[in-house]
C-alpha cells in the first residue's frame, strides 16, 4: 500500500502579452494548498498572489497566509530565487506555500515555451516541434536552469 | 481562458515487504513526460536504486537522463542532500528536472515517516495535543524555526524547554 503520495497541478494562462497567471495546487496525504498568482513575464516578478490553507497540522498554521503578501515584488528570476521563497515564505510562513510557488517560477520558461510554440503552430500545423524547442533554448538558456 | 500550460506532478512511496522503500515521481506536462523510480534502504536511507525516463520534447542536453541518474545511487536522505544532488546532477552537465525529482522523492520519504508520528496527535485534545506538537520539536529540533508554527513566539515553541 502507498504511505505517502503528494501530488502538485501547475496551470498558466496568458491574460496578456505581459502577465503569466499561475493556478497550483498541492495536496498530500498530510497537507492541502493553493496559490493563485500573476506574474511579469519580462522579468518574473510576483505582481500579486493569495494562498488558501485547506489542510494543515497545526493551530498556528493559518498566520502562513497574511505573510505570503511578501512574495510580492520578488522575482522568480533573480540569483538564488528559490531560496529566497522558501526563507521568507517558507521559513517565516508555510513551507508548502513556498514550495507551490517554486514550482509556479521552475514552470514560468516552460509556460513562455508552450505559449510560443502553440502561436508558431497556429501558423504552421507542421511545425517541427523538437527544432523550435532547442531554437528557443539557444535564445533562452534561463530554460535548462 | 483556457491555460496554455499544464504540469502534473506526482510523488508516492511504496514500503516493501523487505523493508526498502520504493519511491515513484512522475511528471507530465505539455512539454516533457518524465519519470525516476528511487529504492531507498532504511535505516540510513541510502539511495541503493535509481532510474529515470524522460519522454515528449526532451533537450539534446538531456538525453542521458538514464545514466546520469546513477549518479545518485549511494547518497543517503539526509543533512547535505540538496548540495550533494546539485553537485552530481545540476550544473550545465547535469539535468535540473533529475535533480528536482531527487530531493522531492526524498522530502517525500521524510514525509512517510512524518505522517504516523501525525496521526498519533489526531488522537488527542487539548494540553495532550500541544505537549505531543512540542515533543516533535524535542525530538526533531530541525523543526525549530522552520516555519511559522515553529518560530521562536509561537505558542507552540513556549514551553519546549519546559
Amino acid at each position: 500500500m502507498i504511505s505517502f503520495n503528494r501530488s502538485q497541478v501547475i496551470g498558466a494562462e496568458f491574460p496578456d502579452e505581459e502577465t503569466v497567471r499561475f493556478y497550483g495546487i498541492q495536496d498530500d496525504h498530510i497537507y492541502s494548498m493553493e496559490i493563485n498568482m500573476d506574474v511579469r513575464v519580462t522579468d518574473g516578478e510576483i505582481l500579486a498572489v493569495e494562498g488558501i490553507m485547506k489542510r494543515y497540522t497545526t493551530f498556528v498554521c493559518p498566520e502562513a497566509v497574511p505573510i505570503l503578501q511578501n512574495a510580492v515584488g520578488m522575482s522568480l528570476r533573480e540569483k538564488d530565487w528559490e531560496r529566497r521563497i522558501m526563507k521568507e515564505i517558507g521559513r517565516k510562513g508555510c513551507e508548502h506555500f513556498a514550495e507551490i510557488i517554486i514550482e509556479c517560477g521552475k514552470c514560468l520558461d516552460q509556460a513562455r515555451m508552450t505559449h510560443a510554440m502553440w502561436k508558431a503552430l497556429e501558423k504552421d500545423p507542421g511545425l517541427n516541434q523538437e527544432q523550435f524547442m532547442q531554437t528557443w533554448i539557444e535564445g533562452h538558456p534561463e530554460y535548462m536552469e | 481562458m483556457t491555460i496554455r500550460f499544464l504540469r502534473n506532478k506526482v510523488v508516492e512511496v511504496e514500503p516493501q515487504t523487505d523493508g526498502r522503500l520504493v519511491v515513484s515521481w512522475r511528471l507530465t506536462d505539455d512539454l516533457l513526460k518524465a519519470s525516476v523510480s528511487l529504492t531507498v534502504q532504511p535505516p540510513d536511507l541510502e539511495i541503493v536504486g535509481a532510474e529515470a525516463k524522460l519522454e515528449r520534447l526532451v533537450p539534446r542536453a538531456w538525453a542521458t537522463a538514464p545514466e546520469m541518474i546513477k549518479k545518485i545511487e549511494g547518497v543517503r536522505i539526509g543533512s547535505g542532500l540538496r548540495k550533494i544532488v546539485q553537485g552530481l546532477l545540476g550544473g550545465s552537465n547535469g539535468c535540473s528536472v533529475l535533480g528536482q525529482a531527487v530531493l522531492e522523492s526524498s522530502n517525500a520519504v521524510i514525509l512517510h515517516f512524518t505522517r504516523p508520528v501525525l496521526q498519533i496527535g489526531e488522537r488527542l485534545e487539548g494540553d495532550a495535543k500541544m505537549e505531543h506538537l512540542r515533543k516533535m520539536v524535542r525530538d526533531n529540533p530541525r523543526l525549530a524555526r522552520s516555519c511559522v508554527a515553529f518560530q521562536d513566539d509561537s505558542p507552540i515553541m513556549q514551553g519546549v524547554n519546559g
